[in-house]
């Protein structure tokens, strides 16, 4: 660069072509750096909703009782409970959104498990979640649920009845109560009051909220109605009716194999008629339509010692 | 003699110029515009270089990123079959429940896998998709004898599902029932068995 007599600025050619080939270097630099960054934290999402799902799987071999567990992340994260009701069995799609630079990550990738049932709000949000597990038997088992809540979420459980108070303690989980409960806790009431944000209705078999009330049928669908948001809740019921009717399928047909063996279980018509009311299953609603041909089912099954189906 | 020389542009009042002075001083112009042209391909050529460079390092940098990323995901699929192998014998399409007397950790119902296999085609992915196989056999294992449902006494191999091509193979203990007819009537059989899952990861 050189200033002439008049004190004018002259830049040359090659300082000006530098210049400018250098600016756009450094753009591309930043955008690659940029991408590369975006890249990395779609992964990150997407493994961290993988190694969920992993994780999970020691949860789904219970029996009787509950599990519990705990998922702590590095960082402040959101994971998305996603629930698709369509196909065979439906899926369940985890989508997770971690904090980075003060902003939520944007993930794309969807992690889907056809096998899993979660039960939780919309999104759940914190550094470290709990998790746990119950079988859901109907009549036979099914499969096993998840309930995912975060420790920045509590429940108040309050005029529980003796075997949910047990059930609950025994997990052990810090966020939900039945004493001390603070301002912020959710409280799910079992008796009528004023001060709850649902009340359960155990001879009903409902959760009323004041946004709508759902039914269930049994504990294991109770905590899913506790712990879920209306719309999961009733597209992962349709997605358990799907599974119901694709075992109590494989049940009948079982029925006619071990028949072979001289093992009557006499059940294929109740079967029949579980499998069509399953499949026909609109929401939780006509849930209780359900609930006598299954204790019926159950009933003869047990009555059968020597064939038992399941 | 008057000469307006500027470093940079040249400028002569030619006229006034002798004819030999006014050659001496195009050369001088037309060497200074080849040397500065020289200078602008050698910094093009810099300057190219080093967009190069950069380009290069940044695929280096993704490649080496995208090899993590395959690795770690087939880790996690290892990972979740090797952990599936022990959820499979527990779920409700394979567990024997209270068929055999009391719930039963590990127990494999045979008489409902043998219904399973007719309809497997429904659970497709249900479990994995790196799945290739999933097969049971009875211990000790011998010459291999299919199970179907017209040979179902005396066999020892229930192939539940497979792909057609293999992986390598992720095994578990489990008790294996099944209804059998005998001379006092129904009665348990259970077996010590195998339940091996073949896993071929994706490319």
């Amino acid at each position: 660069m050189i200033n002439n007599k008049n004190g004018f600025l002259q830049i040359s050619f090659p300082w000006l072509f530098a210049i400018i080939v250098g600016i756009f270097i450094l753009f591309l630099a930043i955008y690659g750096v940029t991408k590369l960054i975006q890249t990395e934290e779609t992964i990150q999402g997407a493994k961290t909703s993988k190694e969920i799902g992993v994780l999970l799987n020691p949860l789904e071999t219970g029996f009787e009782e509950a599990k519990a567990s705990s998922i702590t992340f590095p960082v402040e994260t959101r994971v998305y409970n996603i629930c698709n009701d369509f196909g065979e069995f439906g899926n369940q799609v985890i989508t997770v959104s971690q904090m980075s630079f003060n902003k939520w990550t944007k993930t794309d990738i969807d992690v889907n498990f056809p096998n899993k049932y979660i039960f939780s709000t919309d999104f759940v949000e914190g550094k470290k979640m709990y998790v746990f597990s119950k079988p859901f038997d109907f009549p036979f088992k099914v499969t096993d649920l998840i309930y995912m809540t975060s420790t920045s979420d509590s429940y108040c459980f309050i005029d529980a009845p003796e075997e949910i108070q047990d059930e609950i303690g025994n997990l052990n989980q810090e966020n939900l109560l039945f004493e001390n409960c603070t301002e912020k806790s959710i409280a799910v009431c079992f008796s009528d009051r004023n001060d709850c944000d649902m009340v359960v209705n155990y001879n009903k078999g409902s959760v009323e909220r004041p946004s709508g009330n759902v039914y269930f049928e049994g504990d294991a669908l109770m905590y899913a109605a506790i712990f879920s948001s209306e719309d999961n809740y009733e597209c992962q019921l349709k997605r358990l009716m799907k599974k119901i009717s694709s075992l109590a399928q494989l049940y009948k047909e079982k029925s006619a194999f071990v028949a072979l063996s001289g093992c009557n279980s006499n059940l294929d018509s109740d079967l029949q008629m579980l499998i069509t009311s399953a499949e026909g299953l609109e929401n939780s609603a006509n849930l209780y339509s359900l609930s006598a041909i299954v204790s019926d089912i159950e009933r003869k099954n047990q009555e059968n010692s020597q064939c038992k189906l399941w | 003699m008057q000469t307006m020389v500027n470093k940079r542009h040249l400028t002569v009042s030619f006229m006034k110029l002798p004819l030999k002075e006014c050659s001496w001083l195009i050369k001088t112009k037309m060497r200074k515009t080849i040397r500065a042209q020289m200078k602008i391909q050698q910094m093009s050529f810099m300057l190219m270089a080093v967009t190069l460079f950069f380009i290069l390092v940044g695929l280096f940098a993704l490649v080496f990123g995208l090899s993590g990323v395959k690795q770690s995901a087939l880790a996690l699929e290892e990972k979740n079959v090797l952990l599936l192998v022990t959820k499979l014998a527990n779920s409700p399409e394979f567990s024997c429940g209270n068929s055999f007397g009391s719930n039963k950790m590990n127990c494999i119902d045979a008489d409902k896998v043998m219904v399973l296999k007719d309809s497997i085609d429904k659970y497709t992915g249900f479990w994995g998709s790196g799945i290739q196989n999933i097969m049971i056999r009875t211990m000790p294992i011998a010459e291999t004898k299919l199970c179907t449902k017209s040979s179902y006494d005396g066999c020892n191999t229930i192939d539940v599902f497979s792909k057609g091509s293999t992986g390598f193979p992720i095994e578990n203990f489990v008790s294996l029932c099944r209804k059998q007819a005998g001379q006092n009537g129904v009665y348990d059989k259970c077996e010590v068995a195998k339940l091996i899952i073949y896993y071929n990861e994706k490319q």
